[in-house]
């Protein structure tokens, strides 16, 4: 994961908060600190994108091995965005969360700052016919996190019997295949 | 058939036969279910070993707070041993001319009760029943003030107001800051007659057919700075004085009821004319009997005139 290079790069409050609810969910924040960290975040704000660092370092400090979880976090989130928020208004199908994301009202929409710490989310290639999709990610978030956001929002309609997404951090590419 | 009823099936069917596409969608919900399992794997593994690092760590934390536990035990014990020796061990210093029992008991290894003996400046005996605010530790810092101080105001005075206003006068400050106070119950014993100051303590003096109970309007030390005012009573041989504080009469049953002042002081008339230990003894059985469980310290002192 790339590091914010200054305090300018910001993050929208409904991405901060459904990480902190999906935290809650899955138990890994429980009883009273359960309900601060819920009181922390407003869903329309904006918040400097180390407040997220912070929610994804106490996940990476509660675990040995945080990567299957902050993986089943990320789909939580979608899972809770798509069954209680909006995600139903956006997508009817699995492979419309690729367009999705990678358009407008996705990433672009919930990260703001200097582009170069942005960074892209971009679909650079789909074969609806083969089941496959290539995007390239620079973002700042831990590709756990956004590998479960793709498998999360892809398996939230339920069309799909096959999800499978990987990470190649040499090329900054997540390689999708779905069925 | 399509796959849906393949699978609705509670068993493989003798003889079936699946389409291409039926057989392409098998194939990738069986894959994709062996993915989803993997994830599953993958997050449940490290669930568990999270939870056993984190039942590690709890033990780890049980066997400081077990170490703290015993510190703080050790601590309390010496407290309380301290708080014992500040005690007095008997009341030699009344001198002969008086016969006096006490119970006296704290809820925690070190409370707020606190009773003493004394000779004042021109020797005549005294002595006192305190409550302090709260329990434990802070309430008997607290008693070893008000023991040292008292000790000191002795020195000067005979004469009960002015040594409490003294008393009170140089620890009001520090009673505020540490946010303490504490009843008095302060008596002097004079030639045929005793002078004493009362605030919030409990004293019965019975003399002949006439029972007096203490005024117990005069004001907390630490609460307010102002002057004592001071009460006399005659106090002939064979006379008997309770003091008491309010441990045993707010006490409560099981169904909620008090104890009372009216029972306490109707128990010690009853058996006026036993030893006085005997008259403790009775008190402390009703009482005993009487409530659902102890909630404050507990002090009863009788004293009788005997020459």
């Amino acid at each position: 994961m790339s590091e914010p290079k200054n305090d300018s790069l910001q993050i929208f409050g409904s991405l901060v908060a459904g990480f902190a609810q999906a935290c809650v969910n899955l138990n890994i924040v429980a009883g009273q600190r359960a309900g601060r960290l819920l009181s922390n975040y407003e869903f329309g704000a904006w918040y400097p994108y180390e407040r997220l660092r912070e929610l994804e370092r106490t996940v990476i400090d509660s675990y040995t091995s945080s990567e299957p979880i902050l993986e089943r976090v990320g789909i939580e989130m979608m899972k809770a965005w798509y069954t209680f928020g909006p995600g139903k208004e956006f997508i009817k199908r699995g492979e419309d969360f690729l367009h999705f994301q990678t358009g407008s009202l996705g990433y672009a929409s919930v990260v703001k700052g200097p582009p170069e710490q942005v960074g892209l989310f971009v679909l650079e290639h789909i074969d609806s016919a083969a089941g496959r999709a290539r995007i390239h990610s620079t973002t700042p978030f831990d590709k756990h996190l956004e590998r479960g956001v793709l498998i999360g929002g892809m398996s939230a309609p339920g069309d799909l019997d096959f999800v499978d997404v990987v990470y190649d951090h040499t090329t900054q590419r997540y390689l999708v295949e779905y069925h | 058939m399509t796959l849906e009823e393949l699978l609705a099936l509670h068993a493989p069917p003798a003889e079936a036969t699946l389409s291409h596409q039926e057989l392409v969608r098998f194939f990738w919900k069986y894959k994709g279910m062996v993915k989803e399992r993997e994830r599953a794997n993958a997050y449940w593994s490290t669930t568990n070993d999270n939870l056993k690092h984190a039942y590690e760590r709890l033990d780890e934390k049980e066997q400081e707070l077990a170490r703290a536990n015993a510190i703080m035990q050790d601590d309390l014990q010496v407290g309380s041993q301290i708080q014992q020796a500040l005690m007095p061990r008997d009341s030699s210093a009344l001198g002969p001319g008086f016969e006096v029992g006490v119970y006296h008991r704290q809820m925690t290894e070190v409370g707020g009760d606190y009773y003493d003996y004394f000779r004042v400046k021109d020797g005549s005996p005294a002595t006192g029943v305190f409550d302090i605010s709260g329990h434990g530790v802070s309430a008997a810092l607290v008693m070893a003030w008000l023991k040292s101080q008292l000790a000191q105001a002795m020195g000067h005075s005979d004469s009960p107001a002015e040594i409490l206003s003294q008393v009170n006068d140089v620890s009001y400050e520090f009673l505020r800051e540490v946010k303490k106070y504490a009843t008095v119950n302060f008596v002097i014993f004079g030639d045929g007659t005793l002078r004493y100051v009362c605030g919030g303590g409990f004293g019965l003096l019975l003399s002949g057919a006439e029972h007096t109970s203490f005024d117990k309007s005069q004001h907390f030390l630490g609460l307010r700075k102002k002057p004592y005012v001071e009460h006399s009573l005659p106090f002939k041989t064979g006379d008997l004085l309770a003091l008491y504080t309010d441990g045993m009469v707010e006490a409560q049953d099981p169904e909620g009821r008090d104890y009372t002042v009216r029972r306490v002081n109707a128990l010690i008339e009853q058996h006026r004319e036993r030893p006085v230990q005997e008259i403790v003894d009775a008190c402390v059985a009703d009482y005993q009997a009487f409530r659902g469980r102890d909630s404050d310290d507990i002090t009863l002192m009788v004293l009788r005139k005997v020459g």
